[in-house]
């Protein structure tokens, strides 16, 4: 065992050492501009007519890989199956396959009318009926446009999903709730899930379950579990102290404790993180067609690949519809207000007359939604579609050449044909080092290196150059919006509601209208990026400046400010890392977006990423994974750190 | 300490220390403070804090212990200990010679089933439960079946006034009757013991008065073991058969309210002291001047003494004798049980005690 002393004496140097290496997080701005300048054009002089990184690995990375994919597809096909799918593997997706078959079977068993009158009475019980009404429409519009199959099929898939979901997610929760060990284990690990765009995800499932609806289920369970976990948690450690130590001073066991006061008392909070899963689920469960799950992902797939734009906005707008159905059941099912809900009695008359009328349903033979209007419905849309491209060419072109030809095409020039990859590497340590310290610098150098080496350089260099462009714009319109947002009660109660809606709406949907406008290519993923990430820039901004307190405020006003005078001396400063989690927002979920828009052929990782998928190259389906897992990382810790660092000291 | 052999609840010795983050640290606390360092020199050095410094005391069967003092004495947290809500850190609770604190797991929640209740300066109550279910909590944790505990529960809402309450859920009714269920809660289990922590701060003065009375009134049939956390002085007067006064982690003194009111040990207990009003609570025996020979002979009845003068009961309080001590413009011989003449008080004494 070591001495004490000698600890200390350790520990003081590794402090030292500390402190000497984030000094560039202090130094003058103008000295640390300098020596960036310096280094990158130092290193272009250096390494002059190396732009492209040497792809040294690129083959012996993905090699490994492909060699277990193929291993896997083998030893599953063949007659005698390694053990690992004979006692894992096939199992766990026999389990899940027969469950989302019961499931979906089931669905389509009811007579359609009893779903929407379900769900009317289930969120009518806690008194709201706005929202009930908004269920069961939502619930028929499916029906009417003809895809109430397809979207029975995603339901199915949904509530499978979010079953396992529950299932892992509540232990886990519970489990780091009482073992604060566990918690700090799981954490960032939870935290990065979270970073992660979905696609990544599709690659490993990929691997090990091959094509189907099974490896859509389990990735969707991976995305979703994150806030289910950490809700449970929260909602464990909220029960006060008062209530465990009482029913711990009757002599309760902890499973007692837990079963009887603590699970109870936190379920409003772990429905809250159903609800979230529930909602990240649909998000991933439309994408994740990719791996053949059919369903309403997949018919949107097939109209964005036939350019059958008016069944394809009938289709995003039944994803809508189920986003909002899921949102109204989850909101109320968190309702614990005793005084608002019914009786038992009341709640087993209407069971009992649910069950009445699918038996009456059954009874009648009324089965599936009857084809109320053909394909013709879509006609209307299409030709609007037609007229709206006629007519707004001049505009969506220019917005079209400005985007490509002033942002993405300059900044992609230079940063994969001008400046060499060393300059590069250094520029990105160098800015880490100052916004996050020497430890995210480090991991920046070694991780963008890789990326090189793995053979991911220039394709990460036009996503990077995509999340750019989206970013800028995207901050353009939201912090100016978040800032008027939080200054008037009239507009934030105005955006108030479109915001809500817009939040529910799933990433894909978010295509539609982009492909819609702007064809493929670059910019609808752009577009799609700005729309999808403006949500929470508005709304987060919109906090940062409202939080702002009125005392302050009004002091800057006793001296005479002028408006502009208290927004930028006061309001702005003040809000600046609330600001700046609405930036560091908006850039992961932008990320998320430029990946799925590969498509539209958005290029870079993303298209990457789906066309591993398609193709099922796995080796090279990892190597864009981890690039798309680096990137993401590495923007995620900067901006939190810049976020940090703009926090006014306290006491 | 006098752990006689009939005590109900003994703590031998009791140690908390906070903060100390390996088991060395707190050994380095402990001896810190074994050799006579201060909470505040302790925190300085270590950064851990004193809750509770070698308390030890003994209850009674029957026996109402008020542990009074401030925020930050360590009150609270020298409750917690005993409750084995917290482990101590050096020390021993023991209730009918069993240690608490060395029990396992097991053991003491078989203990605390049997003969132990709490209740809880928020109410601790359950929101999720109603009234009723709050109420049986106790009994369903012991695996009574539910007629029979819902049974039980209506009887002691009865007791405590909340009878037809039972099918209310607890944000439902007002803070005072809150804490009936809490009481009630506790009182379901018939326990040996009961704790209570602050249980009437939370509560504003009316309803913290009924629910006093309300308590003494129970204990008056019940008999419980009482160990009873406050920061009011005067509840502690009104409920405790003897007061322990807390500060910096340790009893400042202990004693009966008169013992407390005549003598105050120190100049931190004379400062509570100092708004009582004395008169109806310090007993003539504690101002008097013995006599030094106690074999004077009895006088017939009380009220003339040997010589002429007027006596009065030793049990009887300031107040009642000071009206004799003004008409009489002399001294009041103080009797015994028997009517023997064990001492004399006079005015000006009296007068001092009375000022504080």
């Amino acid at each position: 065992m070591a001495s004490p002393a000698i600890d200390s004496r350790s520990a003081a140097l590794t402090s030292d050492i500390g402190r000497i290496l984030d000094r560039v997080k202090t130094m003058p701005l103008a000295a640390w501009f300098g020596i960036l300048a310096a280094g990158v054009v130092l290193l272009q002089l250096l390494f002059a007519g190396s732009e492209s990184f040497p792809a040294r690995w690129a083959a012996a990375f993905a090699d490994p890989f492909d060699r277990f994919a193929r291993w896997a597809l083998e030893n599953r096909r063949s007659g005698e199956p390694h053990p690992v799918f004979t006692y894992l593997f096939d199992p766990l997706a026999d389990a899940v396959g027969w469950g989302l078959a019961s499931v979906e079977s089931t669905l389509l068993w009811f007579p359609w009318f009893v779903l929407p009158i379900a769900a009317f009475a289930y969120v009518a019980r806690t008194r709201r009926w706005a929202d009930a009404t908004v269920a069961a429409a939502a619930l028929i519009y499916p029906g009417l446009v003809g895809l109430w199959d397809v979207t029975v099929e995603t339901l199915a898939l949904m509530a499978i999903a979010v079953f396992i979901s529950v299932i892992i997610g509540i232990p886990l929760g519970v489990a780091a709730a009482f073992r604060p060990r566990f918690d700090t284990t799981i954490r960032p690990v939870m935290d990065a899930m979270q970073t992660v765009p979905a696609p990544v995800y599709f690659v490993p499932m990929l691997m090990f379950f091959g094509i189907g609806a099974v490896p859509a289920t389990l990735a969707t369970v991976i995305y979703a579990l994150p806030p289910l976990v950490r809700l449970t948690t929260v909602g464990i450690r909220q029960v006060p102290t008062a209530s465990v130590d009482a029913s711990d001073m009757f002599g309760a066991s902890p499973m007692q404790t837990l079963r009887k006061v603590q699970l109870p008392m936190a379920m409003p909070t772990i429905l809250t993180g159903v609800t979230q899963t529930i909602m990240m689920a649909l998000g991933i469960v439309v994408l994740a067609t990719l791996l053949g799950a059919g369903g309403l992902g997949q018919e949107v797939m097939d109209t964005l690949a036939q350019r059958r734009m008016g069944r394809g906005v009938a289709t995003g707008l039944a994803i809508v519809s189920i986003a909002l159905v899921l949102d109204r059941l989850g909101r109320a099912a968190a309702v614990t207000d005793r005084s608002v809900l019914p009786s038992r009695r009341t709640v087993w008359w209407g069971v009992a007359a649910v069950a009445a009328l699918t038996v009456a349903g059954r009874a009648a033979g009324v089965n599936t939604f009857p084809e109320v209007w053909d394909t013709k419905v879509f006609d209307p849309i299409d030709d609007g579609v037609d007229w709206i491209q006629e007519n707004f060419r001049w505009l969506t072109r220019s917005i079209n050449d400005g985007l490509v030809s002033w942002m993405y095409v300059p900044v992609k020039d230079l940063l994969i044909d001008t400046v060499a990859w060393p300059a590069l590497v250094f520029a990105g340590s160098w800015i880490s080092w100052r916004v996050a310290g020497w430890r995210l610098a480090l991991f920046t150098a070694a991780a963008v290196s890789f990326i090189g080496l793995i053979g991911m350089w220039e394709l990460s260099l036009d996503t990077l150059t995509q999340v750019i462009a989206a970013v800028v714009v995207s901050l353009l319109v939201a912090i100016p919006l978040g800032v008027w947002a939080g200054r008037s009660r009239r507009v934030e109660a105005a955006l108030s509601p479109v915001l809500d809606a817009l939040q529910t709406i799933p990433s894909l949907v978010y295509i539609i209208p982009a492909v819609t406008l702007f064809t493929v290519g670059v910019v609808p993923g752009i577009i799609a990026s700005v729309l999808y990430a403006m949500v929470p820039g508005v709304r987060i901004t919109a906090l940062g400046i409202k939080q702002v307190p009125t005392e302050s405020i009004e002091a800057s006003q006793t001296f005479g400010a002028t408006p502009t005078q208290t927004l930028l001396g006061v309001r702005l400063p003040l809000a600046a890392t609330t600001i700046m989690a609405a930036v560091n927002q908006v850039i992961m979920m932008v990320l998320a977006m430029v990946i799925i828009s590969g498509l539209v052929g958005g290029g870079g990782l993303g298209f990457e990423t789906i066309s591993a998928v398609k193709n099922s190259e796995v080796g090279h389906g990892f190597a864009v994974g981890l690039a798309i897992v680096i990137m993401a990382i590495i923007l995620d810790r900067s901006t939190q750190a810049i976020a940090r660092r703009l926090q006014p000291p306290t006491a | 300490m006098e752990s006689t052999p009939e005590a109900k609840l003994v703590a031998d010795g009791v140690w908390k220390v906070f903060g100390a983050r390996s088991t060395r640290a707190t050994d380095v606390v402990l001896s810190l403070a074994d050799s006579g360092a201060t909470r505040s020199h302790i925190l300085e050095q270590t950064g851990a804090t004193i809750g509770a410094r070698d308390v030890s005391f003994s209850v009674a069967p029957g026996e109402t212990f008020v542990i009074m003092g401030l925020s930050g004495s360590g009150k609270s947290t020298l409750l917690r200990c005993v409750a084995c809500l917290t482990p101590v850190t050096r020390g021993s609770v023991a209730l009918d010679g069993e240690e608490l604190t060395s029990m396992s797991a097991d053991e003491l929640r078989r203990v605390r089933r049997e003969k132990l209740s709490m209740v809880f300066q928020h109410f601790g109550l359950f929101p999720h439960r109603r009234v009723i279910d709050n109420v049986a909590y106790g009994l369903e944790v012991q695996g009574w079946d539910r007629a029979k505990r819902h049974a039980k529960a209506d009887e002691i809402l009865e007791l405590v006034g909340l009878t037809g309450w039972g099918n209310h859920y607890p944000q439902q009714l007002s803070g005072g009757m809150q804490q009936r269920v809490g009481l009630a809660r506790a009182l379901a289990v018939e326990p040996d013991v009961l704790f209570f922590d602050e249980p009437f701060s939370a509560l504003d003065p009316l309803i913290r008065r009924d629910m006093q009375e309300e308590l003494l009134r129970l204990q008056h049939t019940m008999q419980r073991t009482i160990v009873f956390v406050t920061h009011d002085f005067d509840e502690a007067i009104k409920l405790g058969d003897r007061i322990a006064i807390m500060k910096d982690g340790e009893f400042d003194q202990v004693g009966t309210a008169a013992e407390l009111l005549a003598d105050p040990a120190t100049d931190y207990v004379r400062e509570f002291t100092r708004n009582v009003s004395r008169a109806k609570v310090v007993t003539v025996d504690r101002v008097m001047v013995a006599l030094p020979d106690r074999t004077t002979a009895a006088t017939s009845a009380p009220g003339t003494g040997a010589n002429g003068g007027t006596t009065v009961p030793a049990g009887a309080v300031l107040e009642d004798v000071l009206g004799l001590l003004v008409s009489n413009r002399g001294d009041v011989s103080v009797v015994d049980d028997d009517g023997r003449a064990i001492g004399v008080v006079d005015r000006s004494r009296v007068e001092t005690v009375l000022k504080g």
